[in-house]
């Protein structure tokens, strides 16, 4: 038989094996007993038929509200980032294992290494929902996936009574969401349009990136009793210089982004007539860990915002006492390491 | 080295190239160790071996076989397309990318990944064919099609779906926008029995065809006239081979990204070992191809803690060797 047969038929006979290969892989979808079912922000039902013991959580906020929900035993494996960014002081005191850097990172919420992942047999899986390519690479393997995508406050409160569900710590969840709540509902200020001061809320990407009226910092900027300059529907938009002169808000709010700080924007020319400059009222919020907007920890973010908003630049709120007074109430015991 | 001794090794090259890349993996779960001890104790005769076979079982077969096999295609499939293409239009700068097809899909990828509800596989694959077609009936003039405006077609269109995915870039949050630029550097390590499914019937469809038509490629790349002389159609021929390579190399980036400049460099690295005939170099491309994708995505899924982009490793690794082979042999086009 000539060579160039002989490859023909080799071609034909991968393509034979590979469709059995393939046909006997993907039958491989289990039946789960449905004793645990929540409804993940894809609109799909997650059912496990135990609370989750192998969980691992590829987003840092709901890393964090594994965290709270004491929950810490169930995790086998955390974001890289985790290792990496300005958070990992508080997560070395939160997780011994993080301390010793000895709990497995199988990549982040978008470069993950499948094998590592498979390797931890997590029973569940915590990923941001647009990840749809990893989603179903995860799910083809049998391992339930909850995706996660949050745009507002209830959002946040979904996420946590879920992973409450899903850990078999509900009681806790509903704690937390309860002490939460009860803090916003302490700050929720409304005030009549003209007193709203206009705040310019500004991502750590840069002066131009902030986010329009879908999106978490403007529900923040609303708690504060202000409104967002920015009135785009988008929930990050890349804006032009022109736009925030003319928009020429009371108040700049830095997302942390060391190194840069608020001496900077103040320092800027081309910012000299924009009222919060010439009042000097840019400010730059507290490390990530403190007040991250995709966390209960959000009140405290928020709690910053009435005070920087404040009429007569007096302070409504103790900050040193109100951040006590949350990580204590949402990490318990650890909350007094994390303070030191 | 013998010519004959060098063309059987690279065609044996890719089993021990799969069975090695088996054991190789980030995981303790499946070292070489544990392999080797669940064979020997699946061929003596016990049910089962090693720590915990059932994890063995789930990372070699269930993550790393479905990978191997779908990285092999894929390199394959590029470097069949890139020699095919660079056969049809007599240009040694060619590649499947030529005609617009990556810009496409990348923008067909991105548009899936902001919108959320498009099967990102699914649009780069749709998009990467409207590209490639759009390229050709742009190109098309009075029923003929000319290898300069086509080229320069695919070079108008690719600039515009890069304009588009630039668009949706700009528009997508900071999350989606590092997966879409991800999306773009190479995209294996998502790599499943699903999307092995879903690729290697178009991947190996359009490689059969390439390989059929080897021949007449030689043919064709004398001249359209020459062609002709000789009884074949080159419009008609030109059109056919490159369909198929669209099939394979767009089939191929849709499940695997963009993976710059493979499909241009593994072609001319085979012609300088073994010569411009197409009738051995497609074959060879083939088998070479696949192999080297597969040793360049070993490293990359086993270098560092995490996964590290295909595309990067192609480049790095694979631009040096080329560099290599122009200093050592002459370019192999002309002989």
């Amino acid at each position: 038989m000539k060579i160039s047969k002989a490859i023909f038929y080799l071609i034909i006979l991968i393509s034979f094996l590979l469709q059995t290969a393939c046909n006997q892989a993907v039958q491989n979808d289990r039946n789960v007993e449905k004793n645990i079912s929540v409804t993940d922000f894809r609109g799909k039902e997650i059912n496990l038929s135990k609370p989750a013991t192998r969980i691992v959580c590829l987003i840092e906020s709901a890393l964090s509200g594994l965290y709270m929900l004491n929950a810490e035993n169930r995790i086998m494996g955390i974001p890289s980032a985790v290792y990496n960014e300005s958070a990992a002081a508080q997560y070395a005191v939160l997780d011994q294992r993080i301390s010793d850097k000895k709990l497995s990172s199988p990549g982040n919420w978008d470069f993950l290494s499948m094998e590592k992942l498979v390797a931890l047999q997590p029973d569940l899986v915590i990923i941001w929902a647009s990840q749809q390519e990893s989603i179903e690479a995860i799910e083809e393997k049998g391992i339930p996936v909850y995706g996660v995508f949050l745009r507002s406050f209830d959002d946040i409160y979904k996420e946590i009574d879920d992973l409450g569900k899903l850990t078999e710590t509900s009681p806790r969840a509903d704690s937390i969401i309860g002490f939460t709540k009860h803090e916003v509902a302490g700050i929720n200020l409304k005030l009549p349009a003209k007193k709203q001061k206009s705040v310019y809320f500004m991502w750590s990407q840069g002066l131009l990136e902030t986010s329009g009226t879908s999106s978490t910092a403007n529900e923040l900027i609303e708690l504060a009793g202000a409104k967002n300059a920015c009135q785009e529907p988008q929930e990050h938009i890349v804006i032009n210089l022109e736009n925030l002169l003319q928009w020429n808000p009371d108040v700049i709010v830095m997302w942390n982004q060391y190194p840069k700080n608020p001496d900077d924007i103040l320092n800027m020319a081309e910012l000299q007539n924009v009222n919060a400059v010439m009042h000097n009222n840019v400010y730059e919020l507290p490390p990530v860990f403190w007040c991250d907007l995709w966390t209960l920890k959000f009140q405290f973010a928020a709690k910053h915002l009435v005070n920087y908003c404040a009429a007569d630049n007096s302070e409504k709120f103790n900050l040193d006492l109100e951040k006590e007074k949350m990580i204590f109430a949402l990490y318990g015991e650890k909350g007094e390491e994390l303070i030191k | 080295m013998n010519k004959r001794l060098l063309i059987i090794l690279l065609y044996i090259l890719p089993i021990p190239a799969l069975l090695v890349s088996l054991f190789i993996g980030p995981s303790d779960a499946a070292s070489g160790g544990e392999i080797f001890k669940s064979v020997f104790g699946f061929l003596s005769g016990e049910s089962a071996s090693g720590n915990n076979p059932e994890l063995l079982n789930a990372v070699v077969f269930d993550v790393r076989l479905p990978r191997i096999l779908l990285t092999f295609l894929t390199g394959s499939a590029l470097a069949v397309s890139g020699c095919s293409i660079q056969a049809i239009f007599r240009n040694p700068l060619t590649d499947p990318y030529i005609l617009g097809l990556s810009s496409g899909a990348a923008f067909g990828a991105a548009l899936a990944m902001a919108l959320v509800f498009i099967p990102v596989q699914l649009s780069a694959f749709v998009f990467g064919l409207l590209a490639v077609g759009l390229s050709y009936f742009v190109a098309r003039k009075n029923g003929n099609v000319s290898v300069i405006s086509l080229i320069l077609s695919g070079i108008i269109v690719s600039g515009i779906f890069t304009a588009l995915l630039t668009v949706v870039q700009y528009f997508s949050d900071p999350f989606k926008l590092q997966s879409i630029v991800h999306w773009t550097m190479g995209n294996l390590h998502n790599a499943g029995w699903k999307k092995l499914q879903s690729s290697f019937i178009p991947i190996l469809a359009g490689i059969l065809i390439m390989f059929i038509y080897r021949w007449r490629m030689n043919v064709l790349a004398l001249g359209d006239d020459e062609a002709r002389t000789s009884g074949i159609n080159p419009e008609k021929d030109k059109l056919l081979i490159l369909l198929a390579a669209t099939l394979a190399s767009s089939s191929a980036v849709a499940v695997a990204g963009i993976i710059g400049l493979y499909g241009l460099i593994i072609p001319h690295i085979v012609r300088m070992m073994i010569g411009p005939d197409n009738q051995q170099s497609i074959p060879l491309n083939f088998v070479f191809g696949g192999t080297f994708l597969l040793m360049i995505d070993n490293l990359s899924r086993t270098v560092s803690g995490f996964e590290i982009p295909i595309g990067v490793f192609t480049m790095l690794l694979g631009a040096p060797f080329f560099i290599y082979l122009i200093k050592k042999t002459n370019i192999g086009w002309e002989q």
